[in-house]
């Protein structure tokens, strides 16, 4: 039986940096993975989905250059090329992160690894399953990092219509003259982001009574608003009831909870996601609402096992995977003990334009602190946005009153998702509103937004 | 060559002194001006302090062993340096090299040993680097504490987070009251974030209501085992009386320019009662006595023992034939020792040869208590505080400022008549004090 210090179960963002990690610490690793290298991120995930955004972004482009006086006569898009370049990117990440695990000597194992019961004290077996054969290895140390696939809600029909998720979107053949989006969190409206710019015609349909409800209830009203805007048909409060075939057989007849019902071309439900357990199941490692339950060091219940990313259901995105795996592979290695520290995760929504945020939106921290101040400063005012065309959005700063401690920033705006860094290295750093005041921006950008939105907030904003 | 390390002589009568304490292992280093180690000598005791830089190579005693003066304790030298396995004999003559033995009072040598590494500009000892290695702080932002600014570990570990703060832990702090510098910073380097602001005011909160366990040492062990030896040794029995202040309350008032001109101090109710207690003893010569397991000595002179509190610690000062003396002599002599004693400038030959002891309580909200009696006296006063209260005088009831005496004494070599006759006595001497000035 081969045997590993380290074996990692699952090739996605959290994963695969953990081998990396884990190798450079000297420890002898093994990578076990099903699919594809890189998870749902690199494959139907982030990069896919941020590929073909760029695409909605350059049209949106267009459409605004067109008032300013440039012009390229008529648009012509071709799906076939925006899917192989996706494709491409794709695969050129993807031997990137292969080559990684060869040069780092991470032995990686194809199949799906299952953890068997312990039966001794130390180490663990894991029986790795492919579809040519079955092989036992053993390792001091497990990280479970198998992520998360789209779960589908109990919807009548379902199983006799064709229906997509984030797994198969990304490889549809051929544009849909319509869509409607079951779910109206991040994914929902990446998804009518990228399929509106397109041309298709997208109804979002939202069980809870606004869209991406996981954040800033302002921010998410400006994208509302885009969508809006842009021709998407939002419709919140409601639920899919049933879904059949249309006699044609070519569409699908979608029947809400209000009795109305939409025809559409096509069907992609975005509902949430699930976590990929399977891999403890015959193991008695403790769940939590049915994600792998861990403890600030990433232990699960079971004494040398460790679970990162999305399968522990802290927080569902690519860089909390792969910061939990750090601290994981830390952990596991005997090194000083770290632990997770997520309340300066920034979360990102890539959208036209785009919602940043770090830390406590404004309704959380006003229920959670008693004196909290916030500074709201549009783009509208800055000169940057005025000059580039990207008028929409707003910075927006959450700050405890007596000693200014940064709570919160959202940001809605072109480029916020590059932009957050500064606030969450401010947070990391615990520098508060006075020193981010005093802190020199760059001039004309948007970043000067945040400087503004400080001095503000101190009751000395110099264009507010 | 190794230096050795002597049980210092404190005073001209100090014959051996008991090691109460190492401060140092075998092994370790030690700096300059470091204590090594605690003696105790009667009831002083005190922290010995080195003389020398190196490691401590030899400890030829340990805790409790009593020691000659001038006896070699140790050795402090170089690494690997050889000393003898046996301290060496120690030679009487050489004693009076007092310079070599750590004595109190002495200058620290002019010759201090260079010690300090100076590849940098920064003077600090090996060990002061050592710890700023890993502690992971800059000698250069350390202040030295050692001669010519050199930088001591001590320094190194109290400098803490040197100004490595968020600016949001600063500003808690500082609202607080909290000095960043002593807070264990758990941020890169060492510094401090929030949480360690939050942790700190949660464990002091925490910690508020927690005991303080801690072992008695030197004057207080002393204290406390002479306490309980007497308590369960003797009989104790305390006969309580009430005195009229109103004489002596006089008296001083009319005294208290003259006893300042001669003497420059102030004089107070305390001379007044060892004056008193002084002639009443000398009338009542079976209460001023010592009693030694078959022995009980009568003496001539009265040595009244006075005690005062330093903060923790009780101390028994002695003021000399006090029959021989005046007020003004008293003030004279009593004002400096007390504050001497409060100080911690009294030598155990100050606190021996008492024959009768007074504490007095005066200042605090006391109306009588039991003293216990300073073996081997026979007796002990307790004074309690003067008050106003309604007396019968001649028939009618007066205001008159009244204290509560109370006296304890050994009942088995101190009889309950002679006990209350000397009582009486003190009583009149201090209703009617004019006679004390007789
Ligand atoms: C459409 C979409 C867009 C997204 N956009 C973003 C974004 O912009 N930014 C962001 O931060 N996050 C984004 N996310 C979320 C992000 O993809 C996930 O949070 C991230 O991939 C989680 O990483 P992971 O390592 O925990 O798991 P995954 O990436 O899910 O990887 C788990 C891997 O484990 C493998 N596996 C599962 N079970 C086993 C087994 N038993 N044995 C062997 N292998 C197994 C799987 O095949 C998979 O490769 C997006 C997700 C979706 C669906």
């Amino acid at each position: 039986m081969k045997t590993f210090d380290i074996a990692i179960i699952g090739g996605g963002p959290g994963g695969y940096e953990a081998a990396i990690r884990a190798s450079s610490f000297g420890k002898k690793v093994a990578l076990i993975e099903s699919g594809h290298m890189g998870g749902t991120c690199l494959n139907t995930g982030c990069i896919p989905s941020k590929t073909l955004l760029r695409h909605s972004e350059i049209l949106e482009d267009m459409k605004q250059a067109k008032d300013w006086g440039i012009e390229t006569g008529d648009l012509k898009l071709d799906w076939s090329k925006m899917a192989s370049r996706q494709n491409k990117v794709v695969r050129t990440l993807r031997s990137g992160v292969e080559g990684l695990m060869k040069k780092h000597k991470v032995t990686v194992l194809r199949g799906k690894g299952y953890l068997e019961p312990q039966n001794a004290p130390e180490g663990h077996t894991i029986n790795v399953i492919s579809d040519k054969e079955e092989e036992k290895i053993e390792a001091a140390k497990v990280i479970i990092a198998t992520g998360s696939k789209p779960s589908l809600p109990p919807i009548e029909g379902l199983d006799d219509v064709d229906v997509h998720t984030s797994d198969s979107i990304f490889s549809i053949e051929e544009l849909p003259s319509s869509i409607v989006i079951v779910g109206g969190g991040i994914i929902g409206v990446e998804f009518a982001t990228i399929f509106s710019s397109l041309g298709v015609h997208v109804t979002i349909v939202e069980l809870g009574e606004r869209l991406i409800p996981t954040e800033d209830e302002e921010a998410a009203s400006v994208i509302r608003d885009k969508l809006k805007k842009s021709g998407v048909d939002v419709r919140v409060n409601l639920s899919v009831a049933s879904v059949a075939k249309e006699a044609s057989g070519k569409s699908t007849r979608v029947l809400l909870s209000d009795e109305s019902s939409l025809e559409t071309d096509m069907l992609l439900v975005a509902t949430g996601r699930h976590p990929n357990t399977e891999v403890i199941q015959n193991t008695s490692i403790d769940l939590q609402k049915g994600y792998i339950k861990t403890n600030g060091k990433l232990e699960t219940s079971l004494p040398g096992v460790y679970a990162i990313g999305d399968v522990n259901g802290k927080i569902q995105l690519a860089h909390t995977a792969s910061a939990e795996g750090l601290v994981a592979v830390n952990n596991a290695s005997g090194k000083p003990v770290q632990t997770i520290d997520y309340h300066t995760v920034p979360k990102c929504v890539y959208t036209l334009p785009e919602i940043a945020s770090v830390g406590l939106t404004e309704e959380e921290a006003r229920s959670s602190y008693k004196d909290v101040k916030v500074s709201k400063i549009p783009y509208s005012s800055n000169g940057k946005a005025l000059s580039s065309g990207n008028t929409e959005g707003f910075v927006k700063i959450v700050a405890e009153e007596q000693f200014g401690e940064i709570l919160g920033v959202t940001m809605v705006g072109s480029h916020v998702t590059e932009m957050i860094s500064e606030s969450v290295a401010f947070m990391n750093l615990e520098g508060t509103v006075e020193e981010l005041a005093q802190t020199v921006h760059p001039h004309p950008t948007l970043s000067e937004a945040m400087f503004e939105a400080a001095n503000n907030w101190l009751n000395m904003g110099i264009h507010h | 060559m190794a230096n050795e390390i002597f049980m210092p002589k404190l005073s001209s009568t100090m014959e051996e002194g008991v090691i109460l304490d190492w401060f140092k292992e075998e092994g370790d280093e030690i700096e300059t001006g470091e204590p090594i180690f605690e003696i105790m000598t009667d009831k002083i005791n005190i922290e010995v302090e080195s003389y020398h830089d190196g490691i401590l190579l030899k400890k030829y005693f340990h805790k409790d062993d009593t020691v000659p003066v001038n006896h070699v304790i140790g050795f402090i030298g170089e690494q690997g340096e050889e000393v003898p396995d046996t301290p060496p004999a120690s030679d009487e003559e050489s004693s009076a090299d007092e310079s070599s033995s750590p004595e109190q009072e002495t200058a620290a040598p002019a010759q201090e040993p260079e010690t300090e590494v100076s590849t940098e500009k920064v003077r600090a000892t090996p060990a002061a680097r050592a710890a700023a290695r890993e502690k992971n702080v800059s000698l250069h932002n350390v202040s030295g504490s050692g001669p010519k600014g050199r930088i001591h570990k001590a320094d190194v570990l109290s400098s803490g987070s040197q100004g490595k703060s968020t600016p949001l832990a600063e500003k808690m702090a500082s609202h607080h009251g909290i000095d960043t510098k002593n807070v264990e910073g758990t941020g890169a380097g060492g510094k401090v974030m929030k949480n360690d602001i939050n942790a700190l005011l949660a464990e002091s909160s925490e910690n508020r209501p927690e005991n303080v366990t801690e072992s008695l040492r030197g004057v207080r062990k002393v204290t406390a085992e002479r306490m309980a030896d007497s308590s369960s040794t003797i009989p104790h029995v305390t006969m309580d009386f009430e005195v009229d202040m109103e004489q002596v309350i006089r008296l001083r008032e009319a005294l208290k320019s003259s006893v300042e001109k001669a003497t420059g101090q102030k004089l107070s109710y305390n001379e007044i009662f060892v004056l008193a207690v002084s002639k009443a003893l000398q009338r009542h010569p079976d209460i001023n006595i010592t009693y030694d397991k078959e022995t009980i000595t009568y003496h001539n002179e009265v040595n009244v023992g006075v005690a005062v509190a330093v903060e923790e610690n009780l101390y028994v000062p002695v003021l000399k034939n006090t029959e021989r003396k005046s007020l003004s002599m008293l003030a004279d002599e009593l004002k400096p020792l007390i504050f001497n004693t409060r100080e911690g400038r009294i030598d155990s030959a100050s606190m021996q040869g008492g024959t009768f002891t007074i504490s007095n309580l005066g200042m605090f909200a006391i109306d009588s208590f039991t003293p216990i009696i300073n073996k081997p006296q026979g007796a002990i006063l307790g004074i309690s505080r003067m008050k106003e209260v309604p007396v019968v005088k001649e028939g009618e009831v007066k205001v008159s400022s009244v204290t509560t005496f109370s006296l304890s004494f050994d009942h088995r070599v101190i009889n309950g008549a002679p006990a209350a006759a000397f009582c009486t006595t003190l009583k009149n001497l201090l209703e009617e004090p004019y006679e004390l000035l007789v």
